[in-house]
Parts: structure tokens; C-alpha cells; sequence
């Protein structure tokens, strides 16, 4: 999962270099946390926050199997 | 992803986006590409269940081609569409939709009133306006705000 996430983020940005995704554990859910290049926010962000939600359900459906809610946030 | 491996062309940036997916999802299938002047398709065969990349609603699938639109075309002026499809599904949403479009039509003529159809996205709401278009009896409006924007199907009462 964390993989892809990373896989995505820096498909989307001017700067994969600055991509970071870090997984984390909160009272039982699984937390994905993604920082991008401060220009490249609103590629994955997007209109309305478009593109982050498209990204909160791919890694929704690949959450499937997990036992436990998966939450994706994006740093800013 | 080294930047030597991402492609420069978009097609092959979908096919890549959308391979890693359905990698994740541990589902087997091809992706195959077809591309026009104005359209990229991406195409999952196989012999899967792709319930799980299509999504309730195909929500999934839908945003899926939402990030492939925005990996292809990152840093490209000239763009196109790009859609997202796996074994037929957008070809049965499509007939799904218009036969619902259809009974819609019939319901507001029989009964003289408007008649509300479920939410849909800007693509499956446009697919009920040209399906009705030719139908002389009704009209066709959306109402209401994303995601609960809906087509309404309205008898013409002629006199």
C-alpha cells in the first residue's frame, strides 16, 4: 500500500524527489501520511480536492483485506 | 519510479498507472491501449473479477482515470481525455444507464410529472441527456450539487 502511494504521488508532481509516504498506526486505523514539494500541493490535492479523494479510494479498495480502516492525508 | 522510467508518453503512463493498481489489488490482466486524436483508452482484459477495481457505482475505476488524466498529462499542455475501462464495464453502465433514462421517460410521460433519477457523475448524467434528446415528449435537466447532482426527466405537455 505505502508503495503505491508512492508510486501514484510522484506520477502526479513536478518533483517525485520531494515525495515522502509515511505509515503510521492512530487508535487502530492505518494512516498513510504524503508530503509533496509545497508547489506540487495542488497537483495532488486538486479542484474541490478531486485528486486526493481519487487517491483515498484507490487506497480504499486496496484496503480490502485490511482488518482496519485505512486513512490517507496529505500534508501541507 | 526513476525518472528514466517514467515514460514521456502519456498512453504509456496510463498503462503504467493503471498496471501498478491492479498489482495492489492482486488482479491478473492486460492493459490494453488504444488512442485517438482526442481520446486515451486503457482497456483491463482478463479473466478476473474486476468488481474490486470497478468499485460501487464504479467509483474505483472512476478514480483511477481520474489520476491516470492527471499522471499523463503532467507537464503537457495538449491534452486529451482519458478513460479507464475494464471488461466491458463502461459499455454495460452505458446500456444500464439508457434503459434507465428510458423508463424514467416513459414514468414522467404516463404520469404528467417530473421524474428524479438516482446521482450520477457528469459522464452518466450526459449519456441520460443525449439518450432523451431525441425524445420529443420529455426534456432533461440536472438539479442539485455534485455528488447528489441528478437528472430530472420532465414531461412536455402539449396543449
Amino acid at each position: 500500500m505505502q508503495e503505491m502511494l508512492f508510486y501514484i504521488t510522484r506520477a502526479l508532481v513536478e518533483d517525485p524527489d520531494a515525495v515522502e509516504v509515511e505509515e503510521l498506526e492512530e487508535d487502530g486505523d492505518l494512516v498513510f501520511e504524503i508530503t509533496v514539494g509545497e508547489d506540487d500541493l495542488g497537483r495532488v490535492i486538486g479542484r474541490g480536492g478531486r485528486v486526493a479523494n481519487a487517491i483515498r479510494t484507490i487506497a480504499k479498495a486496496a484496503a480490502v483485506r485490511e482488518e482496519r480502516r485505512v486513512l490517507v492525508d496529505i500534508l501541507d | 519510479m526513476e525518472a528514466s522510467e517514467w515514460p514521456a508518453e502519456p498512453a504509456e503512463r496510463v498503462r503504467l498507472l493503471v498496471e501498478r493498481v491492479l498489482d495492489e489489488l492482486d488482479l491478473d490482466g492486460e492493459v490494453e491501449l488504444d488512442e485517438t486524436d482526442d481520446v486515451i483508452t486503457a482497456t483491463v482484459e482478463g479473466d478476473e473479477d474486476y468488481g474490486l477495481l470497478i468499485g460501487r457505482r464504479g467509483q474505483t475505476i472512476d478514480a483511477l482515470q481520474l489520476l491516470a488524466f492527471q499522471a499523463a498529462f503532467r507537464g503537457i499542455r495538449e491534452r486529451k481525455r482519458v478513460v479507464v475501462d475494464a471488461a466491458g464495464y463502461r459499455a454495460r453502465r452505458e446500456e444500464v444507464i439508457s434503459e434507465r433514462a428510458d423508463r424514467a421517460a416513459e414514468k414522467a410521460i404516463a404520469s404528467g410529472s417530473e421524474v428524479e433519477l438516482d446521482p450520477m457523475n457528469a459522464r452518466e448524467r450526459r449519456i441520460v441527456h443525449e439518450h432523451l434528446k431525441v425524445r420529443p415528449e420529455v426534456e432533461t435537466f440536472s438539479s442539485g450539487d455534485d455528488p447528489h447532482r441528478r437528472v430530472v426527466v420532465a414531461p412536455l405537455i402539449s396543449e
